[in-house]
C-alpha cells in the first residue's frame, strides 16, 4: 500500500510539468498548439523572441505545430464527438481574416524618453497682411522625460519676406503708408511640454496615433525696416533683437520614429519702426554742420521707442525620432 | 487518514490526465469557437451623432483683417443621418470693429485732391486736424472707417463628414471621445460696402466719388463657397465643445475692402478710373476660426456590435 502511495504521488509529478508545458512551450515543439490570432505573439515574445513593432501582425514570427484536434486524436472528439471540429472547419478558418488582438490597456505607440526629435519645417505668416514671412526652419528637440524637451529651433527668411500689393494700394489711395519690417533669421532655446496625446480612427479601417505639444522659449531674432517712407535716403541693416516665443502643435504619427507635426507659434521681440517723417533739412554729408536734421542721417530714420511685435507663424513639416526605436519596460 | 491520501492522489492524478489529454483540445477552442471569434475591435461603439440634431452656438472671428475685424456671433446646425455624415447650415450675425490701419488712416491721411475719391472726408472722435468743408455741420461722418466694407451676416447650408474619431488623453489623467470632421457648405454673406460711384453713365443717380454721400455703404449678397476642418470634444453625451477652422470663397467680383478707386484706367487697368465699381474689388477670400459649444438632441445609440 505504501509502495502505491509513491507511484501515485510519482505520476503527479510526471504529470505536472505537462501542465506547465503547455503554457511555457514554444509552439512547434509540443505539437498540440495550433496557430492562432491571439496566441502566436504572446507565445513568440513569452520565449524570447522579438517582435519588430512596426511590422504588421501578420507578418511576425509565427508559431508552427499541427493541429491534433481536427484530427482523429482524442480531446473534445472524444468527449463530445458533435463538437469535434472537422478538417473543412480548419480550412475555412485558416481563410478568415482576423482582427489584429486588443489589450485592455494599450502600450502609448511612440515613447519619446531619451529620444531626439529634427524637425525641419517650413513656415507661413498669420497675422501679418502686410508683409508675409515664408521660409523654413529646423527645430531639434531632446526629451528628457517622454513629455518634457528642451531644444533649439530656427528659422531663414532672408530674400523670402514678401510685402503685399494692399500696401501699395493703401499708400496710393490714402497716402499713408504702413512702416513695413522684413527678417533675416531667428533662433531660440525652447522647453516643451507634451501633455495631449491621443488616437484617432479614420474611416473605420486604420487607426492613428497624435499629440498635442505646449513649447516656449527665448533666443533672437534678426530684423530690420523695408524702407517705403523715404526709400531715396534710407537703408537699413538687420539687428539682432531679444526674442521670445511661445506655440502650441500637433504630431500625428506615421511611423515610431516618424510624425507629420503642425504648429503655431507666437515670436514675440521688441521692433523698430521706420519714421513716418523725413527730416526736414536737406540732403548733405556727414560733415556738414547741418547733417544732424538731414534725411541722410541714419539717426533720423527710426521711430522713437520700441514697438512689441507679435509675428505668429504657422510650421507644417516632418518630425524624426531618433534612435528609430526603443524598448517598452513591460511587455504588453 | 491512509485512505484520504490516497484518494486525494488518485483525483490529483486523473485531473492530471484530464488536464493533459484536453490540452490540444483547448487551443482549438480558443480559434473556433471562443468567445472572442469574429469579434469586432470595439463593441457597443458610442454613437455621439447618428440620428441625432445638434444645436452649436458658436462665435467666430476673421483673420488677416486689412481694415475690420469681424466677430461673427451665431452656429451651426446639423442633423447626423449616419454616425458619420450630416447636414445642416452655418451662419449668424457679425459685428466688426476697426484694426490699428483704419485707425491710422482715419486720423493721419491727408484729405485734399489726391485722396478726395478714396478717403472720406471727416475725421471721427473730433480729432480734426484737417477739417473738410464736405463735412456735415456738427458731425464728423462719414470717415474712412465708414467706408470700409464689413462683413454683416453669413447663412451656409452645408454638408459635414466626420471621418476620424478617437479620443485624446490630458495629462494622463483626463480622456476625452475626440472627432474631426470635414465640411463644406455653400450660400451667402453678407456685407456692407462702399455703393458704385463715379459712373453716371451706367447710372444717372451714382454721385461722384469726392461727394460726402459716396461714401456711404450699401448692403451686398455675395454667392459664397466655404470648406474648413473642426475638432469636436465630447464632454459628456449631450455636450461637446469645438474648434474650427473655415475658409470663405466669394464667387464674382469679390469685395473691395477699402473701398477705394485702384483700378480701371491705363496699362492692365491697374490705375484710378474716378469710379468705384467692381473692378475695384481687392479680396476673394476670408478665414475664419471658431469656437462652438454643442448640443446633441435626441438620445445616444450604440453600435449592435
Amino acid at each position: 500500500m505504501k509502495q502505491a502511495h509513491w507511484l501515485l504521488f510519482a505520476a503527479v509529478l510526471v504529470l505536472v510539468p505537462s501542465l506547465a508545458l503547455a503554457q511555457k512551450k514554444p509552439a512547434g515543439k509540443g505539437g498540440t498548439t495550433a496557430p492562432t490570432a491571439t496566441g502566436s505573439t504572446t507565445g513568440s515574445a513569452a520565449g524570447g523572441g522579438t517582435i519588430d513593432l512596426d511590422q504588421p501582425q501578420g507578418d511576425q514570427p509565427q508559431p508552427t505545430g499541427t493541429a491534433t484536434a481536427g484530427g482523429t486524436g482524442g480531446g473534445i472528439c472524444e468527449i463530445d464527438p458533435s463538437a469535434c471540429p472537422k478538417g473543412q472547419d480548419l480550412g475555412e478558418a485558416a481563410k478568415k481574416e482576423y482582427k489584429k488582438e486588443i489589450y485592455a490597456v494599450e502600450q502609448i505607440y511612440v515613447l519619446r524618453y531619451h529620444r531626439v526629435e529634427l524637425t525641419p519645417y517650413w513656415g507661413f505668416t498669420l497675422n501679418d497682411q502686410f508683409v508675409s514671412h515664408p521660409g523654413p526652419g529646423l527645430n531639434a528637440n531632446f526629451y528628457i522625460t517622454n513629455v518634457f524637451a528642451v531644444g533649439l529651433n530656427g528659422n531663414f527668411y532672408d530674400g523670402l519676406n514678401s510685402p503685399s500689393d494692399f500696401n501699395f494700394q493703401t499708400r496710393r489711395s490714402t497716402r499713408v503708408a504702413v512702416p513695413l519690417n522684413e527678417y533675416q533669421w531667428s533662433a531660440a532655446l525652447n522647453f516643451t511640454y507634451v501633455p495631449v496625446y491621443g488616437k484617432f480612427a479614420g474611416f473605420g479601417s486604420f487607426i492613428f496615433s497624435y499629440d498635442l505639444y505646449a513649447t516656449g522659449g527665448v533666443g533672437a531674432i534678426s530684423t530690420r525696416p523695408i524702407p517705403v517712407i523715404d526709400p531715396d535716403n534710407r537703408t537699413f541693416s538687420f539687428v539682432p533683437k531679444v526674442c521670445f516665443n511661445l506655440g502650441i502643435g500637433l504630431r500625428v504619427f506615421l511611423t515610431r520614429w516618424l510624425a507629420v507635426t503642425g504648429e503655431i507659434r507666437d515670436y514675440i521681440y521688441p521692433e523698430q519702426l521706420e519714421a513716418l517723417t523725413i527730416a526736414s533739412g536737406a540732403v548733405v554729408g556727414p560733415t556738414d554742420p547741418n547733417y544732424k536734421n538731414s534725411p541722410s542721417n541714419p539717426a533720423t530714420w527710426l521711430q522713437d521707442g520700441i514697438s512689441l511685435t507679435n509675428n505668429f507663424q504657422a510650421n507644417v513639416g516632418l518630425s524624426f525620432f531618433l534612435p528609430f526605436s526603443f524598448e517598452y519596460r513591460l511587455p504588453k | 487518514m491512509r485512505k484520504a491520501a490516497s484518494l486525494a492522489l488518485a483525483i490529483a492524478v486523473a485531473s492530471g490526465v484530464v488536464t493533459t489529454t484536453e490540452r490540444s483540445a483547448h487551443a482549438q477552442e480558443i480559434v473556433l469557437t471562443g468567445p472572442l471569434k469574429g469579434a469586432p475591435p470595439v463593441i457597443k461603439l458610442r454613437l455621439y451623432r447618428e440620428g441625432r440634431l445638434e444645436i452649436a452656438p458658436m462665435i467666430a472671428f476673421t483673420l488677416l483683417d486689412e481694415y475690420q475685424h469681424g466677430y461673427l456671433f451665431g452656429g451651426r446646425i446639423n442633423y447626423y443621418i449616419t454616425d458619420w455624415l450630416a447636414v445642416g447650415v452655418w451662419g449668424g450675425g457679425v459685428v466688426s470693429s476697426n484694426t490699428d490701419l483704419t485707425s491710422q488712416i482715419d486720423n493721419i491721411a491727408p484729405r485734399n485732391e489726391f485722396t478726395a475719391t478714396n478717403v472720406a472726408p471727416c475725421v471721427p472722435n473730433g480729432a480734426v486736424t484737417q477739417p473738410a468743408a464736405t463735412c456735415p455741420a456738427n458731425t464728423n461722418h462719414p470717415s474712412f472707417s465708414d467706408q470700409t466694407a464689413k462683413m454683416a451676416w453669413a447663412v451656409l447650408p452645408q454638408v459635414t463628414a466626420v471621418p476620424f474619431r478617437g479620443k485624446l488623453a490630458l495629462f494622463q489623467a483626463l480622456f476625452v471621445d475626440t472627432e474631426a470632421y470635414l465640411f463644406f457648405g455653400l450660400g451667402a454673406v453678407g456685407f456692407n460696402q462702399r455703393a458704385n460711384c463715379g459712373d453716371p453713365t451706367a447710372n444717372p443717380a451714382q454721385p461722384a466719388c469726392s461727394a460726402a454721400a459716396s461714401f456711404n455703404t450699401t448692403g451686398t449678397a455675395l454667392f459664397t463657397l466655404s470648406g474648413g476642418i473642426g475638432l469636436t470634444f465630447f464632454i459628456n453625451d449631450l455636450v461637446n465643445v469645438g474648434v474650427e477652422y473655415r475658409v470663405l470663397g466669394y464667387v464674382g467680383s469679390g469685395v473691395n475692402r477699402g473701398g477705394f478707386d485702384s483700378r480701371g484706367l491705363g496699362p492692365g487697368e491697374n490705375f484710378p478710373d474716378g469710379k468705384v465699381n467692381g473692378q475695384d474689388a481687392t479680396s476673394n477670400i476670408d478665414n475664419l476660426i471658431g469656437i462652438s459649444v454643442g448640443v446633441m438632441l435626441g438620445r445616444r445609440k450604440v453600435s449592435a456590435q
